[in-house]
Protein backbone atom coordinates (compact mmCIF):
# COMPACT_ATOMS: atom_id res chain seq x y z
CA UNK A 1 0.00 0.00 0.00
CA UNK A 2 1.47 3.53 -1.22
CA UNK A 3 1.98 6.21 1.45
CA UNK A 4 -1.47 8.42 1.61
CA UNK A 5 1.14 11.44 0.58
CA UNK A 6 2.85 10.06 -2.66
CA UNK A 7 2.22 11.93 -6.32
CA UNK A 8 3.44 9.00 -8.01
CA UNK A 9 3.63 5.31 -6.97
CA UNK A 10 4.58 2.96 -9.99
CA UNK A 11 4.74 -0.44 -8.83
CA UNK A 12 6.19 -3.09 -10.64
CA UNK A 13 5.22 -2.15 -13.87
CA UNK A 14 6.27 -3.49 -17.44
CA UNK A 15 5.21 -2.35 -20.85
CA UNK A 16 6.07 -4.54 -23.97
CA UNK A 17 5.05 -3.41 -27.28
CA UNK A 18 4.50 -5.89 -30.18
CA UNK A 19 7.15 -4.78 -32.88
CA UNK A 20 6.18 -7.87 -35.22
CA UNK A 21 3.03 -9.21 -36.72
CA UNK A 22 4.54 -12.47 -35.28
CA UNK A 23 4.21 -11.38 -31.75
CA UNK A 24 8.04 -10.21 -31.24
CA UNK A 25 7.71 -7.87 -27.97
CA UNK A 26 9.72 -5.00 -27.20
CA UNK A 27 10.34 -4.61 -23.40
CA UNK A 28 10.34 -0.84 -23.42
CA UNK A 29 9.48 -1.14 -19.49
CA UNK A 30 11.02 -3.64 -17.09
CA UNK A 31 9.56 -4.42 -13.46
CA UNK A 32 9.45 -0.69 -12.68
CA UNK A 33 8.93 0.70 -8.98
CA UNK A 34 8.83 4.48 -8.19
CA UNK A 35 7.87 6.17 -5.65
CA UNK A 36 7.36 9.80 -5.48
CA UNK A 37 6.40 12.36 -2.41
CA UNK A 38 3.72 14.74 -2.49
CA UNK A 39 6.20 18.07 -3.07
CA UNK A 40 9.37 16.70 -4.68
CA UNK A 41 10.97 17.44 -7.42
CA UNK A 42 12.09 14.14 -9.07
CA UNK A 43 14.33 13.97 -12.20
CA UNK A 44 13.84 10.42 -14.46
CA UNK A 45 16.96 10.11 -16.29
CA UNK A 46 18.48 7.76 -19.09
CA UNK A 47 18.85 7.52 -22.57
CA UNK A 48 16.86 7.24 -25.56
CA UNK A 49 15.30 4.13 -25.18
CA UNK A 50 15.70 3.62 -21.68
CA UNK A 51 11.77 4.03 -21.17
CA UNK A 52 10.99 6.78 -19.33
CA UNK A 53 8.66 8.59 -22.35
CA UNK A 54 6.39 5.33 -22.16
CA UNK A 55 6.61 5.84 -17.99
CA UNK A 56 5.21 8.83 -18.17
CA UNK A 57 2.88 8.08 -20.49
CA UNK A 58 1.90 5.23 -18.74
CA UNK A 59 1.37 7.48 -15.67
CA UNK A 60 -0.95 9.94 -18.03
CA UNK A 61 -3.56 6.94 -19.53
CA UNK A 62 -2.55 7.55 -22.77
CA UNK A 63 -0.85 3.57 -22.65
CA UNK A 64 -1.92 1.08 -20.90
CA UNK A 65 0.70 -1.05 -18.48
CA UNK A 66 1.35 -4.64 -19.66
CA UNK A 67 1.52 -5.68 -15.74
CA UNK A 68 1.67 -3.39 -12.96
CA UNK A 69 0.20 -0.81 -10.88
CA UNK A 70 0.57 2.91 -11.64
CA UNK A 71 -1.37 5.48 -9.28
CA UNK A 72 -1.68 8.78 -9.06
CA UNK A 73 -2.55 10.46 -5.85
CA UNK A 74 -3.57 7.08 -5.43
CA UNK A 75 -6.20 7.00 -8.44
CA UNK A 76 -5.24 4.14 -11.25
CA UNK A 77 -3.87 6.07 -13.82
CA UNK A 78 -5.45 4.63 -16.09
CA UNK A 79 -8.85 6.26 -15.14
CA UNK A 80 -9.98 10.10 -16.31
CA UNK A 81 -9.91 11.21 -12.59
CA UNK A 82 -6.20 10.54 -12.00
CA UNK A 83 -5.81 13.18 -14.45
CA UNK A 84 -7.42 16.05 -12.84
CA UNK A 85 -5.01 17.41 -10.94
CA UNK A 86 -1.95 16.29 -13.43
CA UNK A 87 -0.43 19.10 -15.78
CA UNK A 88 1.54 18.01 -18.89
CA UNK A 89 4.17 19.38 -20.86
CA UNK A 90 5.12 17.08 -23.76
CA UNK A 91 8.74 16.78 -24.97
CA UNK A 92 8.64 19.64 -27.93
CA UNK A 93 5.66 20.68 -27.81
CA UNK A 94 2.86 21.36 -31.06
CA UNK A 95 0.30 23.13 -30.41
CA UNK A 96 -3.01 24.55 -32.88
CA UNK A 97 -0.95 27.33 -34.78
CA UNK A 98 -4.16 29.31 -35.49
CA UNK A 99 -4.89 30.11 -31.80
CA UNK A 100 -3.19 32.90 -30.30
CA UNK A 101 -1.17 32.07 -27.01
CA UNK A 102 -4.43 33.20 -24.40
CA UNK A 103 -6.49 31.79 -26.68
CA UNK A 104 -4.79 28.11 -26.42
CA UNK A 105 -4.46 28.69 -22.44
CA UNK A 106 -7.97 29.45 -22.33
CA UNK A 107 -9.03 26.31 -24.54
CA UNK A 108 -7.40 23.99 -22.22
CA UNK A 109 -8.17 25.83 -19.30
CA UNK A 110 -12.10 24.92 -20.38
CA UNK A 111 -10.84 21.50 -20.94
CA UNK A 112 -9.87 21.21 -17.92
CA UNK A 113 -12.83 22.40 -16.17
CA UNK A 114 -12.06 26.34 -15.36
CA UNK A 115 -14.97 28.65 -16.17
CA UNK A 116 -17.22 30.92 -14.80
CA UNK A 117 -15.38 34.68 -13.49
CA UNK A 118 -11.75 33.14 -12.52
CA UNK A 119 -11.20 31.73 -15.81
CA UNK A 120 -9.81 34.76 -17.59
CA UNK A 121 -7.98 35.57 -14.26
CA UNK A 122 -6.23 32.30 -14.36
CA UNK A 123 -5.23 32.82 -17.81
CA UNK A 124 -4.08 36.23 -17.45
CA UNK A 125 -2.00 34.73 -14.37
CA UNK A 126 -0.10 31.79 -15.67
CA UNK A 127 0.40 33.21 -18.45
CA UNK A 128 2.12 35.95 -16.86
CA UNK A 129 3.93 33.98 -14.72
CA UNK A 130 5.88 31.95 -17.88
CA UNK A 131 6.59 35.94 -19.12
CA UNK A 132 4.66 36.04 -22.13
CA UNK A 133 1.76 38.63 -21.33
CA UNK A 134 3.48 40.59 -24.21
CA UNK A 135 3.38 37.81 -26.74
CA UNK A 136 -0.19 36.95 -25.63
CA UNK A 137 -2.19 37.49 -28.59
CA UNK A 138 0.29 36.58 -31.31
CA UNK A 139 -0.47 33.31 -32.85
CA UNK A 140 1.17 30.25 -31.60
CA UNK A 141 2.53 29.27 -34.70
CA UNK A 142 4.48 32.91 -34.37
CA UNK A 143 6.62 31.18 -31.36
CA UNK A 144 10.43 30.57 -30.75
CA UNK A 145 10.96 26.90 -29.75
CA UNK A 146 11.90 29.11 -25.98
CA UNK A 147 8.08 30.51 -26.29
CA UNK A 148 6.57 27.22 -26.90
CA UNK A 149 7.84 25.71 -23.82
CA UNK A 150 6.48 28.28 -21.66
CA UNK A 151 3.52 28.86 -23.22
CA UNK A 152 3.18 24.79 -22.74
CA UNK A 153 3.93 25.52 -19.16
CA UNK A 154 0.98 27.78 -19.01
CA UNK A 155 -1.64 25.29 -20.34
CA UNK A 156 0.12 22.36 -17.82
CA UNK A 157 -0.20 25.17 -14.87
CA UNK A 158 -4.13 26.73 -15.70
CA UNK A 159 -5.85 24.36 -13.94
CA UNK A 160 -3.94 24.09 -11.17
CA UNK A 161 -2.54 20.79 -10.48
CA UNK A 162 -0.65 19.12 -7.47
CA UNK A 163 1.52 17.27 -10.03
CA UNK A 164 3.25 18.54 -13.37
CA UNK A 165 5.17 16.44 -15.70
CA UNK A 166 7.75 17.82 -17.98
CA UNK A 167 9.17 15.64 -20.66
CA UNK A 168 12.69 16.97 -21.76
CA UNK A 169 11.30 20.79 -20.74
CA UNK A 170 14.63 22.48 -22.36
CA UNK A 171 15.08 20.35 -25.25
CA UNK A 172 16.03 22.38 -28.51
CA UNK A 173 15.81 25.80 -25.90
CA UNK A 174 18.58 27.81 -25.74
CA UNK A 175 20.62 28.40 -22.46
CA UNK A 176 18.90 31.36 -21.64
CA UNK A 177 15.61 29.37 -22.28
CA UNK A 178 16.65 26.91 -20.80
CA UNK A 179 17.73 28.38 -17.46
CA UNK A 180 14.54 30.41 -17.16
CA UNK A 181 12.30 26.63 -17.24
CA UNK A 182 14.39 25.63 -14.80
CA UNK A 183 13.58 28.93 -12.48
CA UNK A 184 10.09 27.95 -13.17
CA UNK A 185 10.80 24.56 -11.83
CA UNK A 186 12.03 25.97 -8.84
CA UNK A 187 9.31 27.97 -7.91
CA UNK A 188 6.48 25.55 -8.87
CA UNK A 189 8.72 23.19 -6.02
CA UNK A 190 9.02 26.35 -3.79
CA UNK A 191 4.94 26.59 -4.11
CA UNK A 192 4.45 22.90 -2.78
CA UNK A 193 4.00 21.23 -6.21
CA UNK A 194 5.61 17.80 -7.12
CA UNK A 195 7.06 17.74 -10.12
CA UNK A 196 8.19 14.80 -12.64
CA UNK A 197 11.19 16.07 -14.76
CA UNK A 198 12.77 14.27 -18.09
CA UNK A 199 15.88 15.77 -19.29
CA UNK A 200 19.18 15.02 -21.04
CA UNK A 201 21.15 18.04 -18.99
CA UNK A 202 22.26 16.19 -16.15
CA UNK A 203 23.83 19.59 -14.66
CA UNK A 204 20.24 20.85 -14.81
CA UNK A 205 18.64 18.24 -13.25
CA UNK A 206 21.44 18.18 -10.64
CA UNK A 207 20.50 21.93 -9.97
CA UNK A 208 16.84 21.08 -9.71
CA UNK A 209 15.39 18.04 -8.19
CA UNK A 210 15.46 16.72 -4.74
CA UNK A 211 15.56 12.92 -6.34
CA UNK A 212 16.72 11.53 -9.31
CA UNK A 213 16.25 7.73 -10.83
CA UNK A 214 18.32 6.19 -13.44
CA UNK A 215 16.74 4.09 -16.13
CA UNK A 216 18.34 2.06 -18.77
CA UNK A 217 17.35 -0.17 -21.00
CA UNK A 218 13.96 -0.24 -19.16
CA UNK A 219 15.11 -1.12 -15.98
CA UNK A 220 15.96 1.09 -12.80
CA UNK A 221 19.39 1.22 -12.09
CA UNK A 222 20.15 4.13 -9.69
CA UNK A 223 17.37 5.75 -7.51
CA UNK A 224 17.94 8.08 -4.52
CA UNK A 225 18.27 11.56 -3.75
CA UNK A 226 20.95 13.94 -5.70
CA UNK A 227 23.06 14.67 -2.36
CA UNK A 228 23.36 10.98 -2.02
CA UNK A 229 23.98 9.89 -5.55
CA UNK A 230 26.73 12.55 -5.99
CA UNK A 231 27.76 13.67 -2.91
CA UNK A 232 31.16 12.43 -1.82
CA UNK A 233 30.92 11.92 1.64
CA UNK A 234 34.60 11.30 2.52
CA UNK A 235 35.73 14.21 0.91
CA UNK A 236 35.53 18.33 1.52
CA UNK A 237 37.04 20.92 -0.59
CA UNK A 238 37.87 24.47 0.47
CA UNK A 239 38.11 27.02 -1.46
CA UNK A 240 41.23 29.64 -0.66
CA UNK A 241 42.79 32.75 -2.26
CA UNK A 242 45.90 31.51 -4.51
CA UNK A 243 48.47 30.17 -2.35
CA UNK A 244 52.70 29.74 -3.33
CA UNK A 245 54.00 26.66 -3.98
CA UNK A 246 55.93 26.62 -0.43
CA UNK A 247 52.79 27.64 0.99
CA UNK A 248 50.73 24.16 -0.57
CA UNK A 249 53.62 22.09 0.22
CA UNK A 250 53.34 23.21 3.97
CA UNK A 251 49.72 22.95 3.74
CA UNK A 252 50.54 19.18 2.74
CA UNK A 253 52.96 18.50 5.42
CA UNK A 254 50.48 20.05 7.90
CA UNK A 255 47.79 17.64 6.83
CA UNK A 256 49.70 14.92 6.70
CA UNK A 257 51.05 15.53 10.68
CA UNK A 258 47.18 15.40 11.74
CA UNK A 259 46.34 11.32 9.27
CA UNK A 260 45.01 13.49 6.41
CA UNK A 261 46.43 13.91 2.95
CA UNK A 262 46.20 16.71 0.26
CA UNK A 263 44.62 15.02 -2.55
CA UNK A 264 44.41 17.19 -5.32
CA UNK A 265 45.45 21.24 -5.93
CA UNK A 266 43.38 22.69 -8.83
CA UNK A 267 41.72 26.06 -9.90
CA UNK A 268 37.79 26.04 -9.38
CA UNK A 269 35.84 26.74 -12.97
CA UNK A 270 33.07 28.03 -13.59
CA UNK A 271 30.64 26.13 -15.20
CA UNK A 272 30.22 27.15 -19.16
CA UNK A 273 26.16 27.53 -19.00
CA UNK A 274 26.73 30.06 -15.60
CA UNK A 275 29.56 31.40 -17.58
CA UNK A 276 27.15 32.30 -20.49
CA UNK A 277 24.43 33.23 -18.98
CA UNK A 278 26.34 36.11 -17.39
CA UNK A 279 27.56 37.22 -20.61
CA UNK A 280 24.09 37.11 -22.63
CA UNK A 281 21.39 39.53 -22.01
CA UNK A 282 18.44 38.14 -21.07
CA UNK A 283 14.79 39.35 -22.68
CA UNK A 284 13.14 42.16 -20.73
CA UNK A 285 9.62 41.25 -20.49
CA UNK A 286 7.32 44.10 -19.26
CA UNK A 287 4.52 43.72 -18.00
CA UNK A 288 5.46 40.27 -16.96
CA UNK A 289 5.27 41.96 -13.04
CA UNK A 290 1.91 42.22 -13.06
CA UNK A 291 1.74 38.22 -12.51
CA UNK A 292 -0.83 38.58 -9.57
CA UNK A 293 -1.82 36.28 -6.84
CA UNK A 294 -5.48 34.90 -7.98
CA UNK A 295 -8.23 33.02 -6.01
CA UNK A 296 -6.59 29.61 -6.46
CA UNK A 297 -5.25 27.38 -3.45
CA UNK A 298 -1.89 27.10 -4.34
CA UNK A 299 -0.85 30.96 -6.04
CA UNK A 300 1.68 31.58 -8.64
CA UNK A 301 3.17 34.03 -6.76
CA UNK A 302 5.86 36.29 -8.97
CA UNK A 303 7.16 36.46 -12.17
CA UNK A 304 10.58 34.27 -13.35
CA UNK B 1 -9.41 6.02 -2.19
CA UNK B 2 -12.85 6.92 -3.19
CA UNK B 3 -12.14 10.29 -5.20
CA UNK B 4 -14.61 12.52 -7.39
CA UNK B 5 -15.56 11.12 -10.68
CA UNK B 6 -15.27 13.28 -13.99
CA UNK B 7 -18.59 13.32 -15.89
CA UNK B 8 -18.95 12.68 -19.08
CA UNK B 9 -19.23 16.69 -20.14
CA UNK B 10 -21.16 18.12 -22.96
CA UNK B 11 -18.90 21.31 -22.32
CA UNK B 12 -16.04 19.30 -23.26
CA UNK B 13 -17.29 17.76 -26.38
CA UNK B 14 -18.57 21.00 -27.52
CA UNK B 15 -14.75 22.60 -27.02
CA UNK B 16 -12.92 19.60 -29.38
CA UNK B 17 -15.95 20.09 -31.79
CA UNK B 18 -15.71 24.11 -31.91
CA UNK B 19 -11.68 23.45 -31.81
CA UNK B 20 -12.30 21.08 -35.07
CA UNK B 21 -14.53 23.21 -36.59
CA UNK B 22 -12.07 25.97 -36.70
CA UNK B 23 -9.33 24.07 -37.73
CA UNK B 24 -11.44 22.21 -40.91
CA UNK B 25 -12.50 26.01 -42.61
CA UNK B 26 -8.66 27.31 -41.86
CA UNK B 27 -7.87 24.61 -44.33
CA UNK B 28 -7.05 25.04 -48.10
CA UNK B 29 -8.87 21.47 -48.93
CA UNK B 30 -12.35 22.90 -46.79
CA UNK B 31 -12.22 26.37 -49.22
CA UNK B 32 -11.10 24.68 -52.32
CA UNK B 33 -13.81 21.53 -52.20
CA UNK B 34 -16.07 24.52 -51.60
CA UNK B 35 -15.30 26.61 -54.20
CA UNK B 36 -15.23 24.33 -56.82
CA UNK B 37 -19.04 22.55 -55.55
CA UNK B 38 -20.00 26.12 -55.62
CA UNK B 39 -18.26 27.10 -59.01
CA UNK B 40 -20.30 23.94 -60.44
CA UNK B 41 -24.03 24.49 -59.18
CA UNK B 42 -23.35 27.95 -60.32
CA UNK B 43 -22.39 26.60 -63.77
CA UNK B 44 -25.83 24.13 -64.51
CA UNK B 45 -27.46 27.43 -65.68
CA UNK B 46 -24.55 27.22 -68.65
CA UNK B 47 -25.55 23.17 -69.38
CA UNK B 48 -28.96 23.44 -69.51
CA UNK B 49 -28.64 21.82 -73.36
CA UNK B 50 -27.53 18.75 -72.00
CA UNK B 51 -30.25 17.92 -69.97
CA UNK B 52 -30.75 14.78 -71.53
CA UNK B 53 -34.43 14.80 -71.92
CA UNK B 54 -35.39 15.77 -68.44
CA UNK B 55 -37.67 19.16 -67.73
CA UNK B 56 -34.40 21.68 -66.91
CA UNK B 57 -35.40 22.15 -63.56
CA UNK B 58 -35.07 18.87 -62.38
CA UNK B 59 -31.24 19.11 -64.55
CA UNK B 60 -30.49 22.10 -62.38
CA UNK B 61 -31.69 19.96 -59.34
CA UNK B 62 -29.78 16.86 -60.25
CA UNK B 63 -26.66 18.68 -61.52
CA UNK B 64 -26.51 20.62 -58.11
CA UNK B 65 -26.86 17.26 -55.79
CA UNK B 66 -24.80 15.60 -57.80
CA UNK B 67 -22.39 18.21 -57.52
CA UNK B 68 -23.00 17.88 -53.09
CA UNK B 69 -22.84 14.43 -53.16
CA UNK B 70 -19.56 14.24 -55.21
CA UNK B 71 -17.22 17.33 -53.08
CA UNK B 72 -19.26 16.46 -50.09
CA UNK B 73 -18.34 12.94 -50.29
CA UNK B 74 -14.57 13.80 -50.80
CA UNK B 75 -14.92 16.48 -48.17
CA UNK B 76 -16.09 14.62 -45.52
CA UNK B 77 -13.46 11.43 -46.09
CA UNK B 78 -10.44 13.74 -46.54
CA UNK B 79 -11.53 16.09 -43.68
CA UNK B 80 -12.43 13.85 -41.30
CA UNK B 81 -8.99 11.75 -41.89
CA UNK B 82 -6.89 14.85 -41.79
CA UNK B 83 -8.77 16.79 -38.90
CA UNK B 84 -7.87 13.56 -36.77
CA UNK B 85 -4.46 12.70 -37.88
CA UNK B 86 -3.05 15.90 -37.92
CA UNK B 87 -3.95 15.89 -33.46
CA UNK B 88 -2.14 12.19 -33.52
CA UNK B 89 0.98 13.16 -36.12
CA UNK B 90 1.52 16.90 -34.85
CA UNK B 91 1.35 15.56 -30.97
CA UNK B 92 -1.76 18.12 -29.99
CA UNK B 93 -3.68 14.66 -28.93
CA UNK B 94 -1.13 14.01 -26.12
CA UNK B 95 -1.46 17.20 -24.38
CA UNK B 96 -5.34 16.99 -25.37
CA UNK B 97 -5.98 13.50 -23.80
CA UNK B 98 -3.06 14.16 -20.46
CA UNK B 99 -5.99 16.18 -19.28
CA UNK B 100 -9.26 15.19 -17.12
CA UNK B 101 -10.95 14.49 -21.03
CA UNK B 102 -12.78 11.28 -21.94
CA UNK B 103 -11.71 9.62 -25.21
CA UNK B 104 -15.17 9.30 -25.88
CA UNK B 105 -15.92 13.26 -25.57
CA UNK B 106 -12.56 13.42 -28.01
CA UNK B 107 -14.04 10.91 -30.73
CA UNK B 108 -17.77 12.71 -30.28
CA UNK B 109 -16.04 16.47 -30.53
CA UNK B 110 -14.28 15.67 -33.50
CA UNK B 111 -17.58 13.72 -34.91
CA UNK B 112 -19.30 16.87 -34.42
CA UNK B 113 -17.34 19.29 -35.44
CA UNK B 114 -16.57 17.56 -38.80
CA UNK B 115 -20.46 17.06 -39.04
CA UNK B 116 -20.85 21.12 -38.70
CA UNK B 117 -18.19 21.38 -41.25
CA UNK B 118 -20.19 19.41 -43.61
CA UNK B 119 -23.08 21.22 -42.47
CA UNK B 120 -21.96 24.82 -43.53
CA UNK B 121 -20.63 22.64 -46.89
CA UNK B 122 -24.05 21.38 -47.84
CA UNK B 123 -26.08 24.62 -46.54
CA UNK B 124 -24.05 26.87 -48.87
CA UNK B 125 -23.94 24.51 -51.74
CA UNK B 126 -27.87 23.74 -51.39
CA UNK B 127 -28.83 27.49 -50.90
CA UNK B 128 -27.43 28.49 -53.99
CA UNK B 129 -28.54 25.50 -55.99
CA UNK B 130 -32.04 26.80 -54.57
CA UNK B 131 -31.72 30.43 -55.64
CA UNK B 132 -30.81 29.30 -59.07
CA UNK B 133 -33.56 27.47 -59.21
CA UNK B 134 -35.79 30.34 -58.10
CA UNK B 135 -34.08 32.23 -60.04
CA UNK B 136 -34.87 30.07 -63.36
CA UNK B 137 -38.16 29.26 -62.55
CA UNK B 138 -39.26 32.66 -62.54
CA UNK B 139 -37.55 33.59 -65.86
CA UNK B 140 -39.44 30.29 -66.99
CA UNK B 141 -43.07 31.49 -65.26
CA UNK B 142 -42.56 34.88 -67.18
CA UNK B 143 -41.68 33.17 -70.59
CA UNK B 144 -44.67 30.69 -70.11
CA UNK B 145 -47.40 31.11 -67.42
CA UNK B 146 -49.62 29.13 -69.03
CA UNK B 147 -47.18 26.29 -67.89
CA UNK B 148 -47.41 27.36 -64.16
CA UNK B 149 -51.00 27.64 -64.25
CA UNK B 150 -50.75 25.93 -60.40
CA UNK B 151 -47.84 28.26 -59.15
CA UNK B 152 -44.07 27.22 -58.97
CA UNK B 153 -43.64 23.38 -59.69
CA UNK B 154 -40.10 23.23 -57.74
CA UNK B 155 -40.79 21.69 -54.26
CA UNK B 156 -38.51 23.89 -52.27
CA UNK B 157 -39.43 22.54 -48.95
CA UNK B 158 -38.55 18.99 -49.84
CA UNK B 159 -35.38 20.09 -52.03
CA UNK B 160 -34.31 21.46 -48.15
CA UNK B 161 -35.15 18.02 -46.54
CA UNK B 162 -33.24 16.26 -49.29
CA UNK B 163 -30.37 18.15 -48.46
CA UNK B 164 -30.81 17.88 -44.86
CA UNK B 165 -30.58 13.78 -45.30
CA UNK B 166 -27.76 13.96 -47.68
CA UNK B 167 -25.78 15.80 -45.16
CA UNK B 168 -27.26 13.17 -42.48
CA UNK B 169 -25.94 10.39 -45.12
CA UNK B 170 -22.18 12.30 -44.82
CA UNK B 171 -22.46 12.18 -40.67
CA UNK B 172 -22.65 8.50 -41.58
CA UNK B 173 -19.64 8.68 -43.42
CA UNK B 174 -17.80 10.59 -41.02
CA UNK B 175 -18.71 8.21 -38.38
CA UNK B 176 -17.32 5.11 -40.70
CA UNK B 177 -13.60 7.38 -41.10
CA UNK B 178 -13.54 8.04 -37.54
CA UNK B 179 -14.07 4.21 -37.00
CA UNK B 180 -11.69 3.02 -39.66
CA UNK B 181 -9.34 6.43 -37.68
CA UNK B 182 -9.53 4.81 -34.59
CA UNK B 183 -7.64 2.06 -35.46
CA UNK B 184 -5.51 2.95 -38.39
CA UNK B 185 -1.77 4.20 -38.76
CA UNK B 186 -1.99 6.49 -41.54
CA UNK B 187 -3.83 8.99 -42.85
CA UNK B 188 -3.33 7.38 -46.35
CA UNK B 189 -4.45 4.25 -45.17
CA UNK B 190 -7.84 5.53 -43.78
CA UNK B 191 -8.64 7.95 -46.89
CA UNK B 192 -8.22 4.78 -49.16
CA UNK B 193 -10.16 2.74 -47.39
CA UNK B 194 -12.83 5.54 -46.94
CA UNK B 195 -13.47 5.52 -50.27
CA UNK B 196 -13.84 2.07 -50.60
CA UNK B 197 -16.69 1.35 -47.88
CA UNK B 198 -18.33 4.84 -49.35
CA UNK B 199 -18.22 2.47 -52.85
CA UNK B 200 -19.66 -0.13 -50.98
CA UNK B 201 -22.46 1.39 -49.21
CA UNK B 202 -23.74 3.09 -52.59
CA UNK B 203 -23.72 -0.42 -54.19
CA UNK B 204 -24.48 -2.22 -50.79
CA UNK B 205 -28.85 -2.46 -52.14
CA UNK B 206 -27.16 -5.11 -55.22
CA UNK B 207 -26.23 -7.46 -51.72
CA UNK B 208 -29.51 -6.38 -50.15
CA UNK B 209 -31.09 -7.64 -53.76
CA UNK B 210 -28.95 -10.63 -54.25
CA UNK B 211 -29.83 -12.43 -50.39
CA UNK B 212 -33.37 -13.36 -51.59
CA UNK B 213 -31.82 -15.11 -54.51
CA UNK B 214 -29.42 -16.76 -53.04
CA UNK B 215 -30.12 -20.57 -52.70
CA UNK B 216 -27.40 -22.15 -49.90
CA UNK B 217 -29.18 -20.62 -46.90
CA UNK B 218 -25.52 -19.75 -45.26
CA UNK B 219 -24.45 -18.14 -48.13
CA UNK B 220 -27.67 -15.92 -47.82
CA UNK B 221 -27.06 -14.81 -44.23
CA UNK B 222 -23.87 -13.50 -45.19
CA UNK B 223 -24.47 -11.44 -47.79
CA UNK B 224 -27.65 -10.42 -45.81
CA UNK B 225 -25.29 -9.68 -42.50
CA UNK B 226 -22.96 -8.05 -45.43
CA UNK B 227 -26.00 -5.55 -46.17
CA UNK B 228 -26.38 -4.68 -42.44
CA UNK B 229 -22.88 -3.85 -41.73
CA UNK B 230 -22.94 -1.07 -44.58
CA UNK B 231 -25.53 1.28 -44.67
CA UNK B 232 -27.26 1.67 -47.60
CA UNK B 233 -26.74 5.05 -48.98
CA UNK B 234 -28.99 4.27 -52.02
CA UNK B 235 -31.80 5.01 -49.10
CA UNK B 236 -30.75 8.75 -48.81
CA UNK B 237 -31.41 9.79 -52.53
CA UNK B 238 -35.04 11.21 -51.83
CA UNK B 239 -34.95 13.96 -54.84
CA UNK B 240 -35.84 11.96 -58.41
CA UNK B 241 -38.90 12.97 -58.07
CA UNK B 242 -37.82 16.69 -57.41
CA UNK B 243 -38.17 19.03 -60.29
CA UNK B 244 -41.19 17.01 -62.37
CA UNK B 245 -43.76 18.07 -59.51
CA UNK B 246 -43.43 15.36 -57.20
CA UNK B 247 -42.34 15.77 -53.37
CA UNK B 248 -40.80 13.76 -50.51
CA UNK B 249 -43.04 11.60 -48.70
CA UNK B 250 -42.32 13.02 -44.79
CA UNK B 251 -42.56 9.38 -43.23
CA UNK B 252 -39.75 7.88 -45.52
CA UNK B 253 -37.92 10.72 -44.72
CA UNK B 254 -38.31 10.45 -41.31
CA UNK B 255 -37.32 6.76 -41.70
CA UNK B 256 -34.12 7.27 -43.62
CA UNK B 257 -32.95 10.33 -41.14
CA UNK B 258 -34.20 7.37 -38.10
CA UNK B 259 -31.67 5.04 -40.73
CA UNK B 260 -29.05 7.36 -40.25
CA UNK B 261 -29.27 8.67 -36.72
CA UNK B 262 -29.00 5.02 -35.71
CA UNK B 263 -26.07 3.88 -38.10
CA UNK B 264 -24.17 6.90 -36.14
CA UNK B 265 -24.91 6.04 -32.86
CA UNK B 266 -24.04 2.33 -33.58
CA UNK B 267 -20.60 3.63 -35.69
CA UNK B 268 -19.71 6.40 -33.33
CA UNK B 269 -19.71 3.54 -30.63
CA UNK B 270 -17.43 1.56 -31.97
CA UNK B 271 -15.26 4.13 -32.87
CA UNK B 272 -14.97 5.02 -29.20
CA UNK B 273 -14.70 1.37 -28.26
CA UNK B 274 -11.37 0.88 -31.06
CA UNK B 275 -10.19 4.56 -30.37
CA UNK B 276 -10.30 3.77 -26.31
CA UNK B 277 -8.00 0.68 -26.74
CA UNK B 278 -5.70 2.97 -29.13
CA UNK B 279 -1.85 3.67 -27.66
CA UNK B 280 -1.68 7.17 -28.40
Amino acid sequence: MSTPTAAISIKGLTKDFAVTLRGVKLRAVDALNLEVAEGQVYGLLGPNGSGKSTTIKILLGLLEPTVGDVRVFGVPSSQVEARRNVGYLPEAPYFYRYLSGRELVRFYARICGVSGSILKARVDEVIAWVGLSGAADRRVGTYSKGMLQRIGLAQALVHDPKLIVLDEPTAGVDPVGSAEMCELIVKLKQQGKTVLITSHLLAQIEDVCDRVAILDRGKLIVEGSVLELVGQRDRQALIVDPLPAADIEALRGWLAARGHSLNAVEQPRARLDQLFLSKVSRPNRPGDASAGVGSNEVPLDAKP
Amino acid sequence: MSVATVPFSFNRLGLIAGNTFLEAVRQKLFNFLLLLAIGLVASAQFFREFNFGSSELKFIADFGFGALVFFGSALTIATTAQLFFSEIENRTALTLLAKPLWRAEFVFGKFLGVFAVIGVFCALTIGLMLALLWHREGQLMTADPEAFTAGRIIAYGDLVVVGLLQWLKFGVLTAIVLLIASFSNTNLFTVVTGFFVLVICHLQYLARDAWGKVDNAFLAAVVQGLSFLFPNFQLFNLADSIGQGGGVDGAVALRVAGYGLAYIAVIGGLAVYSFRNREI
